[in-house]
């Protein structure tokens, strides 16, 4: 328990040197919001118009400490703002209404992607030198390095536009409306396919090997040999004995993994038209939207911060060692 | 989506597959195929569906004081008084039927439309507009010229300017009309999200809002009911070019304004009978901005041979696919080719491709060329830097041709694509060097010629400028561009803008490059009637001033 107590202190002073980051880094871009839309514009906009919206954004003219002191203030009653790039729809709504997406996309693939890839490691690294042994990670490994913009776009036109199994946008078909019912929730799993498929390509590779190096380290332990002398199963002895211990690097990187999902797949959205927080994010920075740009970073904190708190206590049950210091 | 029966068939399959694996749920029967409706559909009902490529997802806010309004709020759902299209450059009376200026250009009176509702069926009137202008002001500003608006009656409103200002009519006949007995009643308008707006456009009422799609339907009480052919418009959101162009180019929408690499092969030659594009040069006059503040750009002389030793033919043609057009002496876009004084024109020289003219006359203003490399006055290496924006990788390769061309004549230039917020601040305060620019482009080439050469509109550099970047200022030109604003009759306008012409050409003020095209593609297999360059009546675009022409002009196939 006092092990918990001083993670959540840490916690608190990591939480606060990142909104304090996430509140400096915006302002040192270079430009304002204003002249940044009018740049963008290309002459459809006219000189006049830059007052204007000046006028109508409210921009702070306030000094940095003055803006910092209510900022925290802000972030601690919940209020982000009013994101200037989708002028006047409140921060809070705009990440709302897209990290719904963004966590069904990254949570569905991060979640098959472990899973398969840690079981895929420890099969391969308990039949060393098998088939899936030497086929599967350099095979993996070679996929897992295209780029990903490239694999996408072949994903999409081979199973997308040529055999048409799957549709080539969006996160459910346009016209339906959505709700829990069976029609709609087909959609959105068979609109979830190619998105998914093509990140867990690409990561599956990383988790099986990180899983097969150090499961092989483990099979070499002395109490695996123990185990097999008092004649325990090998299935028991693969999971129960060598994976369990072997799971660890793997636990901390899920949890690491987990709290980045929040940030969005900014190449899958492009490519996919999905809807998700990585456009949202990439339309702030381009436009310079403080407030947009404080919220999602915030949320990205909270959800790292937050997935390695779980990681903690998930470490405090799985290995006992942790509980001893 | 293939029309082929298998591919449909199998993904009907699938989708029932994922579904009971994801959501693990039994499904009794599961309806697909409900997809886009706009693929062959010619029952006469289609709807006209267009990509916006640069919004991932839509927000519900039909709120025209806001930049971000969703696509269509000025194009279909509210109306200006007059439309101006940039295509032939024509003005149709639109909720005013009538206007005239006062002979001394300090006030213009509009006649307002009769028998126009709004689309909750309230009568639209005089206090409508002088409401508009009032709220226009109180939120936004600027029409700083604008004294007082007053309806004379129900169908007659009068504004009065403190100056004479004749540019008012397009400022004025082009912006939106609010309805006063809905806003009148919104506590904070620049915040209101207006959800359900109540318009006079053809196109109101708004269905089916999702994040990544919408249907504008008809207006109940439009006033114009024979061009309401089309039964409603479909707005798709896409997160890049490559998405949009990929459902725009396999037929799932009709109308799209997106670059197309390669359009001929990539999208006409998929069905040559439908397939078509016009890209009309209407866009903004783009410069190469030298920042005149810094010697050697405040010598003419240098503007001038600088000018002569860049090719735009090789410029247009490469960096800009063939789709723009080359700039003349004039300075003046495409668009403004009714006020281009031909003679002038047809004289020009440092618009002129000439290296070796180039060469010549900077030597002749004492920028002698030493073992290849040219030097200041000073003795130093003559360099410069342009700057462009990293997102702009035309004009990055227009920079990069610049490069070359003034290589040529012994000139190292450094081409520098930091993001566009870093060059468009150093812009704004006048510590760049030469970038490529874009300039004003209103209804007329009053806005052009302010924003490059009047001392009016100046800033020292270190100032925040809103134009004129070059920081370059002719009190001549001055008198000639109020002249024109105090002009109310074409003819004496006519003669202010030749003599701006011809003082464009003496002082070189900026270098013109090109005028940019409006992308516009379309198919006509589910409607007709587009606008083309046989019939110019509109520019192809779906977001400017002149797409309410187009989608009172579209009529549906049917059958």
């Amino acid at each position: 328990m006092r092990l918990i107590l001083r993670n959540l202190g840490f916690y608190l002073l990591a939480f606060w040197a990142s909104i304090t980051l996430n509140f400096v880094l915006p302002r040192f871009m270079p430009g304002d919001p204003v002249s940044r839309m009018f740049a963008q514009a290309q002459g459809t906009m006219q000189p006049d118009q830059i007052a204007q919206l000046r006028k109508l954004f409210g921009l702070d003219n306030r000094p940095l400490w003055e803006q910092y002191v209510s900022y925290v203030k802000d972030v601690f009653t919940g209020n982000l703002g009013i994101s200037i790039t989708r002028f006047p729809t409140p921060v809070s709504d705009v990440i709302g209404s897209q990290i719904g997406w963004t966590l069904l996309l990254g949570g569905v693939a991060l979640v098959i992607a472990a899973v398969l890839g840690n079981l895929l490691g420890i099969v391969a690294a308990w039949r060393r030198g098998g088939v899936l042994d030497s086929a599967f990670p350099p095979l993996l490994i070679f996929v897992g390095s295209f780029p990903y913009f490239w694999l996408a776009m072949g994903a999409l036109y081979l199973f997308g536009v040529s055999l048409g199994w799957f549709p080539l946008r969006h996160a459910y078909d346009v016209g339906l409306t959505p709700g829990f019912n069976g029609g709609f929730l087909a959609d959105v799993a068979t609109h979830l396919v190619l998105p998914a498929l093509t990140i867990v390509l690409v990561s599956i590779g990383g988790w099986m090997l990180g899983m097969r190096n150090t499961m092989i380290a483990t099979a070499a332990e002395d109490y695996i040999t123990m185990a097999e002398a008092k004649g325990l199963g090998p299935s028991r002895i693969m999971f129960r004995y060598a994976a369990r211990n072997a799971l660890l690097p793997s636990v901390t990187n899920f949890g690491m993994a987990l709290g980045f999902v929040v940030g969005g797949a900014l190449l899958t959205e492009v490519v996919f038209a999905y809807p998700g927080i990585g456009y949202q994010l990439l339309m702030a920075v381009q436009g310079l939207d403080y407030p947009l740009m404080q919220g999602i970073f915030l949320t990205i904190t909270a959800a790292v911060l937050l997935a390695n708190f779980l990681v903690d206590l998930v470490y405090v049950r799985l290995d006992p060692r942790v509980r001893v210091r | 989506m293939a029309a082929s029966t298998s591919p449909r068939r199998f993904r009907t399959a699938l989708k029932a597959v994922t579904a009971t694996a994801a959501a693990a749920l039994v499904l009794s029967a599961c309806t697909g195929g409900s997809g886009t409706a706009a693929a062959g559909d010619t029952s006469g009902n289609q709807l006209l569906t267009i990509p916006r490529e640069d919004l991932a997802t839509f927000t519900r806010n039909f709120n025209p004081l806001s930049p971000q309004a969703a696509p269509m709020t000025l194009q279909a759902i509210y109306e200006p008084l007059v439309v101006h299209s940039m295509s032939d450059a024509k003005d149709t009376p639109w909720l005013a039927t009538k206007w005239t200026q006062a002979k001394d250009a300090r006030s213009i009176t509009f006649t307002l439309r009769d028998g126009v509702k709004w689309s909750d069926g309230q009568p639209f009137t005089a206090d409508d507009v002088v409401y508009t202008f009032q709220l226009q002001k109180k939120v936004l500003g600027g029409f700083d010229y604008l004294d007082k608006v007053t309806a004379v009656d129900a169908h007659t409103v009068k504004f009065s300017f403190n100056k004479p200002f004749s540019p008012a009519f397009y400022e004025i006949g082009g912006h939106w009309i609010l309805p006063k007995h809905i806003w009148s009643k919104v506590k904070d308008p620049a915040k209101f999200t207006n959800p359900n707006p109540v318009a006079t456009g053809p196109y109101t009422e708004v269905e089916k809002f999702q994040s990544q799609s919408y249907e504008l339907r008809k207006n109940p009480d439009y006033w114009q009911p024979a061009k309401q052919r089309i039964a409603g418009i479909q707005m798709l959101a896409f997160s890049g070019n490559d998405s949009a162009n990929l459902a725009f180019t396999s037929g799932e929408a009709d109308w799209a304004q997106t670059f197309i690499p390669d359009i001929d092969k990539s999208f006409v030659a998929k069905d040559k009978k439908h397939n078509h594009y016009w890209f009309p040069a209407t866009g903004a006059m783009i410069n190469w901005q030298l920042n005149t503040t810094k010697a050697p750009f405040n010598d003419v002389a240098v503007r001038k041979a600088l000018s002569m030793a860049v090719d735009r033919d090789q410029i247009t043609k490469v960096a800009m696919n063939g789709y723009a057009q080359p700039a003349d002496c004039t300075g003046l876009a495409r668009t403004y080719d009714k006020w281009r004084d031909t003679s002038l024109s047809a004289s020009c020289t440092w618009t002129k491709y000439n290296t070796d003219a180039a060469a010549k006359a900077l030597d002749a203003a004492g920028y002698k060329e030493s073992g290849g490399k040219r030097l200041l006055k000073n003795g130093k290496p003559f360099t410069l830097d342009i700057s462009v924006g990293s997102a702009s990788s035309d004009w990055i390769s227009v920079a990069n041709i610049i490069k070359q061309d003034l290589a040529k004549v012994g000139i190292t230039a450094t081409v520098k694509t930091p993001d566009w917020s870093a060059v468009s601040a150093s812009y704004n305060t006048g510590t760049f060097d030469t970038g490529i620019v874009w300039s004003n482009n209103g209804a007329t080439p009053y806005e052009y010629f302010r924003g490059v050469m009047s001392t009016k509109v100046l800033q020292p550099v270190g100032k925040q400028a809103t134009e004129n970047y070059h920081r370059f200022g002719d009190k001549k030109a001055d008198k000639l561009i109020d002249a024109f604003a105090a002009a109310t009759d074409e003819k004496a306008q006519h003669e202010q803008i030749d003599g701006l012409q011809k003082l464009y050409n003496q002082d070189a003020p900026v270098v013109p490059l090109f005028t940019g095209p409006e992308w516009g593609e379309y198919t006509d297999a589910r409607f007709t009637g587009w606008p083309s360059a046989k019939d110019p009546y509109a520019t192809l675009g779906n977001r400017n001033g002149s797409t309410i022409l187009v989608l009172t002009s579209l009529k549906p196939v049917k059958g």
